[in-house]
């Protein structure tokens, strides 16, 4: 691996309020120094990084790789492959696999193929129900041993409030939170922040797409509960109309909501109770997202198209802001490294820049070529992708 | 990429450039310049409000003759059309313009439309990163006060990280040969400053009997998510008063690049001191953007 000089570039790092230009080496792995006009030792390749953005790595938290049991849908391989093209260095992926994650055999095993396959860094996400039927607990210090960040039955909520609230109760004293999947999403969503409130668990909502649901996420955070959430792409940009147009390519869960959710869900974002940009990554093959759309499987590939699409629904929204969204926010939920272009720290760095392009679903790593941005026109896209130290991206026209 | 000759930082200046911008301030300041620029057409293009630069660069370039331009956001394809920076660079080389003075609240900005613009940018300011003429016209206020700056103290007071005029000032004395000391929070100071000539300190009142001059700084408010030091606090670590005055050299002088906060960073008692240079300052940012615009325009490269 050689190490890397990248000279002039924009360095945007929120763990430590930069932003600004400067150079940045990286040497055996690991970012070795941040600074002005850094010379060269013989060994190491020169960047010419002026016009472009450089940022701790992304981390997606919320991911559909399907393996095991929907390689049909996305593997390991393919999957992690979008996350570096998309600009990710890291990615959660949810326990909605067959079997489920719900047992640190399982993981262990998924973590087997992760070391083999994975272009990025993979953290799972365990069941927090067994086989994600919500009713038995499953066992959440066996499951952190095995590498768990997190706990989620996502794609389904836990409905009983009881069993819910004892799994909290059995999470508590590991940092992995809960990640709740809340349809319908304005009732779960105001149970889980008094479940939250009383279980004093860290807890984070996946996907928020309502005001309603938002407004609540806010209320409870005004009273101190440590309740986060996330949003995606396409929740920022769409509404039901695109359904009317679409058909069963535009179903997803949650549903696209109205244009006034769009625009409570974009001040959420400006005004922080939004805490991080997550995907909800969720590949099918064409077959299951054409037809009917009362049988269509619900979502969309959104790994390759994340970052453009959230710079398109918030234009003006701080670099600071934006990468925090992405990177530094994402890891201090999950508590996993990351965020942060601090020295002596894995080199994990995203370089983009505002540069438009067009999507075009046929070019995807993923085996996932659904999304309701085909065709469209984003302002920023990614340059590179560098996972500890290696460059597992370049887009092919970035000279550099 | 062949870029033609702009300023983003003051490491674009060779040391024979920046003698040149001094000697040149000085004669324009003694003498009004003739149309050095006639002909020219400038276009000044702030993002980000400005009183100070935005004026005296407009006065520098019609001194020298130039034909100036006036562009604000709301007025900017670039900010309400979603044309890009780089077609924005195309459309006002492809109107001729020869100077584009930028300033922006994005680190880089300036930069990007450097590559993409075919004729001269200034930077007049890019969100923290740099402010290079700012930085010319506080190093030619030391100038004219000290002559030669080799061996003489500079202590750079307050928000460090966050100010474009002290980073630009740090880089341009350090090549001039001053020793450069800053003082505040330790949040205001990355440890990445440190170095060769460039000291950190935590405690003004021992830093002041050594100061040949002094740099005050504004808290940059509107950079912090949340501001890592109270008021009170930051008043009675760093703000100069009369007493710290009192601590001073009778030949010391005090600079500000402005605008400054009466009761913060210094009170009332600063704007009366022999050795307050703020208008100073003010005077030279025209003469300097003047000798700067000569330089980039006209001088043989």
């Amino acid at each position: 691996m050689k190490p890397l000089l990248l000279k002039g570039g924009r360095i945007v790092d929120p763990a430590t309020s930069l932003d600004s230009l400067r150079d940045l080496r990286v040497r055996d792995g690991r970012i070795a120094e941040i600074g002005e006009h850094l010379d060269a030792a013989a060994d190491e390749e020169i960047v010419d990084a002026r016009g472009t953005v450089i940022a701790p790595g992304f981390i997606d938290m919320h991911v559909h790789l399907r393996e095991p049991g929907f390689e049909e849908k996305e593997t390991i391989a393919t999957g992690t492959l979008a996350a570096v093209n998309g600009g990710f260095t890291a990615v959660a992926c949810m326990p909605n696999t067959n079997p489920a994650l719900d047992d640190p055999t399982v993981l262990s095993a998924l973590m087997q193929t992760v070391q083999r396959e994975a272009r990025c860094r993979v953290y799972p996400i365990a069941a927090i129900t067994r086989g994600r039927e919500g009713r038995e607990p499953c066992d959440y210090a066996e499951l952190t041993a095995a590498g768990a960040v997190a706990f989620s039955d996502d794609g389904d909520s836990v409905e009983d409030a009881d069993v819910l609230r004892d799994a909290a109760l059995r999470a508590r004293p590991l940092d992995a939170p809960i990640v709740d999947h809340c349809l319908p999403e304005e009732t779960l969503v105001a149970r889980d922040v008094k479940l939250c409130a009383e279980t004093g668990k860290r807890w984070h909502i996946a996907h928020v797409s309502t005001a309603a649901a938002l407004e609540s996420i806010a209320a409870a955070r005004s009273r101190g509960v440590a309740v986060t959430c996330e949003v995606t792409p396409h929740h920022l940009t769409f509404t039901g109309a695109l359904v009317k147009e679409a058909g069963a390519a535009a179903k997803v869960n949650p549903p696209l909501r109205t244009q006034s959710d769009v625009d409570a869900l974009r001040r959420g974002v400006r005004d922080g109770t939004i805490d991080a940009f997550a995907s909800d990554h969720a590949p099918h093959t064409e077959q299951e997202k054409s037809g009917d759309f009362e049988r269509a499987a619900p979502g969309f590939s959104g790994l390759e198209v994340a970052v453009g699409a959230y710079a398109a629904a918030l234009a003006d929204l701080p670099l600071l802001r934006f990468v925090a969204l992405l990177s530094t926010n994402p890891a201090r939920i999950l508590k996993i490294r990351g965020g942060t272009l601090a020295p002596k720290e894995a080199a994990d760095i995203t370089i983009f820049a505002d540069r438009p392009w067009r999507v075009d679903p046929a070019a995807f790593a993923s085996k996932g070529k659904c999304t309701p941005f085909a065709g469209r026109r984003l302002p920023r896209r990614i340059l590179a992708t560098i996972v500890g130290g290696a460059v597992r991206y370049r887009a092919p026209d970035w000279e550099a | 990429m062949r870029i033609r000759r702009s300023l983003i930082d003051l490491d674009d200046l060779t040391a024979e450039e920046l003698a040149y911008i001094f000697e040149r301030t000085g004669q324009f300041e003694r003498e009004p310049p003739g149309p050095l620029l006639a002909g020219k057409a400038c276009v000044n293009m702030f993002f980000e409000e400005s009183t100070r630069t935005f004026t005296s660069f407009h006065l520098a370039e019609l001194q020298l003759g130039a034909n100036v331009v006036d562009l604000v956001p709301k007025n900017l394809s670039l900010a309400t059309k979603g044309e890009s920076l780089e077609d924005t660079a195309i459309t006002l080389g492809a109107l001729g313009i020869c100077v584009l003075v930028v300033r922006h609240s994005e680190p880089g900005f300036p930069q990007r439309m450097a590559l993409a613009f075919d004729g001269h940018v200034i930077n007049a300011g890019d969100g923290v990163h740099a402010h290079p003429t700012q930085a010319l016209l506080d190093i030619y206020t030391l100038i004219e006060e000290f002559g030669e700056l080799r061996g003489r103290t500079v202590a750079i007071v307050g928000d460090v990280l966050h100010s474009r005029v002290a980073h630009s000032t740090i880089r341009g004395l350090s090549r001039l040969g001053a020793s450069i000391v800053l003082v505040g929070p330790e949040a205001f100071l990355p440890s990445t400053y440190a170095g060769g000539q460039v000291s950190v300190e935590r405690d003004l009142d021992a830093v002041l009997p050594n100061a040949d001059a002094v740099v005050l700084l504004r808290i940059q408010r509107e950079r912090f998510v949340e501001i890592p030091i109270s008021d009170r606090e930051y008043i009675d670590r760093f703000r100069l008063d009369r007493r710290r005055l009192a601590l001073l050299r009778k030949e010391a002088i005090i600079m500000h690049p402005g605008p400054y906060n009466r009761g913060v960073e210094l009170d009332d008692s600063v704007l009366e001191f022999a050795g307050w240079r703020y208008a100073r300052q003010v005077q030279h940012g025209v003469a300097v953007r003047m000798a700067v615009l000569d330089l980039l325009v006209n001088a043989r490269q």
